[in-house]
């Protein structure tokens, strides 16, 4: 579904160059849940960019769904992500002017639905994650946990095939952790939603289907994870 | 998308709110500036009903106090004026001339106490081809009135519609303040004489006849020169005349020169308000594009959440221009609460039309000028990496 081949991103300015991606080369297939772990710096978010399409490699090739992306236009490259991606970000990114349905209808605005049609897919998300009564809320009167949820309602408003998450549990507690992971869990296992995830939590990363550590830019394990807890 | 920009500048009213109020300021003094202006054009456009090329207007002021000494050297002088190959024709009038700043007005009634305010103009029989007067009725003044029982008067347009509507005038009766009983005799087409940017008024000619009841010295004496008479002759003429009429003042002027002067009463304060309406516009216009870039910048990872959603950067560039126009709106529908009890209530007695010109052209202007504001600060917008925008906080 997402295959990376031979990826490089190179962060230059006129002193200093950093290589953030070495030759990466990933596939990940229709239905599975991801995890990436590794150190901070070592990489992990600008692969989730590149996969998400919101950043591009140096070298390398991105192809989704079998197609590459490299001579895409941008109008082709925000249809992909707008039809195609659901993100989930560490610090929500809600807008805390709009209320909790507004938020959630976001990536729909940028699709050819009515107002009403837009407001139905909002409404059967944020019924998904448990936050029907919070329609009208603004973020502000939400806690942590149900600002990632408003997020991850936002994710699915827009039905995408895969999710890609950055840090989804990272700044929430263990209790609300589990939450939001459970919600990611059943939309893998219910939906056949294809998820990547970067975490730094080795407890969180073990409930998923495939394990891959980056160190320095470089991919240093790939593994099922039901082997990885044998 | 329009819901979705309405609901987010209504929902940062507080942070919008200066904006909003700077574009509801400017919205008003555009509209009360243009209003002035346009009104002064459409005023402009319309005819004077007389023509000014080649007429002279020569200030007479006897400085003695003989009446009858005085009468005799006028007569004396304008049969002079009038003999010189040069002139076409003269006429003596009172001394609100075309163009200058003397105004002499009354009121006439007709029938039943219909009472309107009008101008009142004194001229001999001349004065019609001096200024080249068409009339759409009736007739002008002839030696026929010498002997009439009411003076005759002749009315222009303005008069006609004001006192007697659609009621065909000739041969009507009205009456002065001073019950004097007039009857009119013809109606000219247009008289405007304050300036070219004035509205017509309401204004009618009495006939000076200098061989009844000749009690006054006319200080005003209009000619109308023939082509290419110039200096030479003025210089001539004026020591010719002032031969007669010795220690009189005598001043010489054209109708053109004092049409400019009246002009620049009008122009000048115009002038002078759009200036100060350009200074503010452009500090409207530097504020807004201050803010506009403080506010993109402070947006940057909404700008992220944006892309990151599908939002190609078009539609990045096409949402600030529409946030900004949606604020625009918001500012001129506030300006326009005020703005339209203008017309509705002819404050000013102004045309409903002058103002409803006004609101639109101003409105355009407001929208041009924002959008011109916006267009920098979001094509910037749309140039931000949507991962690197993501990462700012």
């Amino acid at each position: 579904m997402i295959q990376l081949q031979d990826i490089e991103k190179v962060y230059r300015t006129k002193t200093i160059e950093t290589v953030a991606l070495n030759r990466v080369n990933l596939l990940v297939e229709r239905g599975e849940f991801v995890s990436i772990m590794g150190p901070s710096g070592c990489g992990k978010s600008t692969l989730l960019n590149i996969m998400g399409l919101l950043d591009e490699p140096t070298s390398g090739y991105v192809a989704i769904d079998g197609k590459p992306v490299k001579t895409h236009s941008d109008r082709q490259l925000a249809k992909l992500r707008n039809e195609k991606i659901g993100f989930v970000f560490q610090s929500y990114h809600l807008i805390h002017d709009l209320s909790v349905v507004d938020n959630v209808e976001l990536p729909l605005l940028y699709r050819p639905v009515s107002a009403g049609e837009r407001r139905k897919s909002a409404l059967e998300a944020l019924e998904k994650v448990g936050l029907s009564t919070r329609t009208k809320h603004f973020p502000s009167q939400l806690s942590g946990g149900q600002r990632q949820r408003v997020a991850i309602a936002r994710a699915l408003a827009g039905n995408p095939e895969i999710i890609l998450a950055d840090e989804p549990t990272g700044n929430l507690d263990s209790v609300m952790g589990n939450e939001i992971m459970d919600i990611l869990l059943r939309l893998n296992q219910e939906e056949g939603t294809t998820i990547v995830m970067v975490t730094h939590d080795e407890h969180m990363a073990l409930k998923t289907n495939r394990l891959i550590r980056f160190f320095d830019g470089q991919q240093v394990a790939d593994s099922m994870v039901i082997e990885a807890q044998i | 998308m329009i819901r979705h920009l309405f609901k987010l500048i209504w929902n940062r009213k507080k942070s919008n709110f200066l904006l909003i109020s700077e574009i509801f300021f400017s919205f008003l003094v555009l509209f009360g500036v243009l209003s002035f202006a346009l009104y002064n054009y459409h005023n402009y456009r319309q005819p004077l009903g007389f023509t000014h090329d080649n007429v002279w207007q020569v200030w007479i002021n006897p400085n003695t106090d003989s009446t009858a000494q005085n009468l005799a050297v006028q007569e004396q002088l304008l049969q002079r004026v009038r003999s010189f190959p040069e002139v076409a024709h003269a006429s003596l009038a009172s001394s609100n001339t075309p163009f200058s700043f003397n105004t002499m007005n009354g009121d006439l009634t007709y029938e039943k106490g219909k009472e309107v305010e009008t101008h009142n103009f004194e001229v001999q029989d001349e004065f019609k081809d001096v200024l080249g007067l068409q009339l759409s009725q009736g007739r002008w003044f002839g030696p026929q009135d010498n002997s009439s029982l009411h003076p005759a008067i002749v009315i222009n347009q303005k008069l006609k519609g004001d006192l007697f509507g659609s009621e065909d005038p000739l041969g009507k009766k009205v009456s002065a303040n001073d019950s004097t009983h007039y009857t009119v005799i013809g109606v000219v087409n247009h008289f405007r004489p304050a300036s070219e940017y004035a509205a017509e008024e309401g204004a009618f000619f009495g006939r000076i006849n200098l061989s009844k009841d000749n009690k006054y010295v006319w200080t005003g004496l209009l000619i109308k020169v023939k082509p290419g008479t110039g200096v030479a002759f003025e210089e001539k003429m004026v020591k010719e005349i002032s031969a007669i009429a010795k220690g009189w003042s005598i001043e010489v002027t054209t109708l053109e020169k004092m049409r400019q002067s009246k002009a620049k009463m009008t122009l000048v304060p115009l002038v002078a308000m759009a200036v100060v309406c350009g200074f503010l516009v452009f500090n409207v216009a530097l504020g807004l594009f201050g803010v506009l870039w403080y506010n993109i910048n402070k947006r940057t990872s909404e700008i992220g959440l944006r892309r990151a959603m599908g939002a190609t950067t078009r539609q990045i560039r096409t949402q600030f221009v529409g946030e900004v126009l949606v604020m625009a709106t918001f500012g001129l529908l506030l300006g326009l609460l005020l703005a339209v009890q203008f017309p509705l209530l002819q404050v000013f007695q102004l045309s409903p039309a002058i103002y409803w010109q006004g609101i639109g052209t101003a409105a355009v202007l407001i929208f041009l000028l924002v959008a011109l504001c916006a267009l920098y600060p979001s094509q910037q917008a749309s140039r931000i990496q949507p991962a690197v925008a993501l990462h700012e906080e």
